[in-house]
């Protein structure tokens, strides 16, 4: 069916028979050509014109591309470059309303005019993405998240660097590591990153709405449940935030209230134990929506949780359906009585001149027994131990000696940063772990993994348990 | 609509207004007592659609082969009865050049250096300027990864 006449081509596209759900997000103006072709929108002829049209653009930015040097490039470039046109293509169409509207646009304009447009709507996004990086700055929290201060003060300054929006529109060109509650990475290119952090930032927002010393007290104690090094782990603060705050609300709490006391917990715990899923998803639904209103959480930021509201339902259902909520709902976790003093330090750290005096000098030294004293006698911190075991100026039995010059106490820290997904994962005992020793290259550790299997079973085990009693914030060692 | 489909469709929507451009370059080489029929200027594009495909590239225009045409029907090597066979083979020799020096050489240079060692040192020898275009490649690839060479300069 074709329409030669405008105002019936429009009059036919009003009545919205396009079918929403055969268009995709990703190369949305290709699905919506097929999708006008088969509703009768888009004559097939003109659908052929498009396509010539788009090759005649990409003939353009191929000759940009090798500013007029060559007139081929390889398919693989050839096909990043359409994958571009198409990109802003699509930024212009997907920027109206209904795919109708788009459709009449694709009937009346050039190709040309339509990726120039699109763009613009791209320079235009890239400006908007930049301002809201610096406003997301600005929130930052101050927290010890390697992930989240990495990804927004490195990873994510390398896109608004390197972002090509003519040849690679496409290409998100960062990686991001820190995880957001809810992504779609079905998206790319400056849709991709303008929409994460515009929820990076509703995210921060929301935190915002607890004190700091409430961020940290859910961050170590996440990181003790856990039995990680919270700093250095990949997940989201807002859902931990988010998910407390519900959960204070379930047991009688405020929403800005995040310390679940035992008491809460084990009223929470009987609750939803107790009550089949529906009522749980119940419970859970209700809560958040008190929570939206005790926090007047604005409109962007209700949408947001909305969209997080099913994740947590399915995490509580499946909480209630191991029989265990440790690890979702956090808590005070208590801390043993300390039986013993650190004898490494993680403060008092060298300098790097004396550092490589020391090592240096240790070096030099043929006398194991000379190197192994130099070194007791000089480095007090932990952070200098392993800077010296890095540094590999100590050789096979070298390192033995130093080992032995080391109380259970200096071993159980080694052991936690040998050991740390094992120890993290909590699977096997630690006398199994030492048998069956870690992959690695590192020279130190695998001398450590021979070193302590010499040892008894009786001494490796206290060194487990010490290793056991360790915090991780206890040893910061980066 | 698929995307490798669609740029595929360029070599092959453009056939019929390329084949007349090849045989409008017969007034520029008879002089030269060389000419293409309608059919020979098929067979030519329909090689030249193979080689690219071959080398897995993508042109939007056939500038390429009509540069070789006209740049190499000067050469006092080229005759009539040769005149095809040698510019497919000059075709596969620029496409193989053109992903082998990266993409760094502009087309006219790499076309005038072909015809430079073709009617130099390979006095009209197609198998002698395969062999040293080869060669070139491997000095210009070596030259990309260690730039102190004596290559160094020459583009």
């Amino acid at each position: 069916m074709e329409f030669n006449h405008k105002s019936e081509h429009s009059r036919r596209i009003s009545n919205k028979l396009i079918d929403q759900s055969r268009l995709k997000q990703n190369q949305y103006t290709l699905s919506l050509l097929q999708e006008g072709q088969r509703s009768g929108f888009i004559s097939n002829q003109k659908a052929y014109q498009i396509q010539v049209e788009m090759l005649q653009v990409l003939q353009q930015l191929l000759l940009q591309h090798t500013q007029g040097e060559s007139s081929s490039v390889t398919t693989e470039t050839a096909e990043g470059m359409m994958t571009s046109l198409i990109y802003a293509i699509d930024a212009y169409t997907l920027h109206f309303k209904n795919p109708e509207e788009a459709l009449i646009q694709l009937n009346n304009k050039s190709i040309k005019e339509i990726h120039s447009k699109g763009v613009e709507l791209l320079r235009r996004y890239v400006d908007e993405t930049k301002q809201l990086y610096q406003e997301v700055k600005k929130l930052k929290l101050n927290v010890p998240v390697d992930a989240y201060q990495m990804t927004i003060d490195e990873s994510l300054p390398v896109f608004m660097r390197h972002y090509d929006i003519i040849f690679e529109a496409q290409n998100t060109m960062a990686s991001i590591d820190y995880p957001l509650a809810v992504d779609d990475m079905r998206l790319q290119g400056v849709f991709y990153i303008k929409q994460y952090l515009e929820r990076l930032q509703m995210e921060t927002s929301f935190c915002h709405f607890f004190s700091y010393q409430d961020i940290m007290y859910i961050l170590i104690n996440f990181g003790k449940i856990n039995r990680f090094n919270y700093q250095i782990e990949l997940f989201n603060i807002f859902e931990l935030m988010i998910n407390n705050a519900v959960f204070s609300l379930m047991s009688g709490g405020k929403a800005t209230h995040v310390r679940i006391s035992e008491i809460q917990f084990e009223r929470l715990k009987q609750m939803l134990a107790d009550s089949p899923a529906d009522q749980r998803a119940k419970s859970v639904h209700e809560s958040i929506s008190q929570l939206q209103e005790s926090l007047q959480t604005g409109q962007a930021l209700t949408d947001y949780i909305n969209l997080y509201r099913d994740t947590l339902v399915q995490r509580v259902n499946n909480a209630a359906e191991i029989g265990s909520f440790e690890k979702l709902i956090i808590r005070e976790v208590k801390e043993h009585e300390k039986t013993m003093v650190f004898k490494v330090n993680e403060n008092d750290r060298m300098s790097d001149i004396k550092m490589r005096n020391l090592v240096d000098r240790v070096l030099e030294s043929n006398d194991t027994e000379e190197k192994v004293q130099l070194i007791r006698e000089h480095v007090v911190s932990l952070h200098d131990y392993l800077d010296l075991l890095h540094a590999g100026c100590l050789f096979n039995k070298e390192y033995d000696a130093l080992f032995a010059s080391f109380g259970n106490v200096e071993l159980a820290i080694l052991a936690k940063i040998v050991f740390y997904e094992e120890l993290r994962d909590g699977i096997s005992d630690f006398l199994d772990m030492i048998a069956e020793g870690v992959e690695t290259e590192k020279e130190w550790k695998i001398h450590y993994i021979a070193f302590m299997k010499q040892l008894d079973d009786t001494q490796i085990k206290a060194v487990g348990l010490l290793a056991h009693e360790i915090n991780y914030e206890d040893i910061s060692f980066y | 609509m698929n995307l490798s489909d669609m740029l595929h469709s360029i070599q092959l929507s453009q056939n019929s207004n390329t084949v007349m451009e090849l045989v409008g370059l017969n007034k520029k080489t008879k002089e030269h007592g060389l000419m293409l029929t309608p059919d020979e200027a098929k067979s030519l594009v329909i090689s030249r659609n193979k080689v690219l495909r071959d080398h897995a590239r993508v042109e939007m225009s056939i500038g390429v082969l009509k540069e070789l045409i006209e740049v190499f029907s000067a050469s006092p090597y080229m005759n009539q009865e040769y005149y095809i066979d040698t510019l497919n083979e000059l075709q596969e020799i620029f496409y193989y050049l053109r992903n082998e020096t990266e993409d760094r050489i502009g087309d006219t240079k790499l076309i005038q250096r072909m015809n430079d060692y073709y009617n130099g040192p390979c006095a009209g020898s197609i198998e002698l300027l395969r062999s040293k275009m080869e060669e070139f490649a491997e000095n210009y690839r070596r030259d990309i990864s260690f730039p102190d060479s004596i290559y160094k300069g020459d583009e």
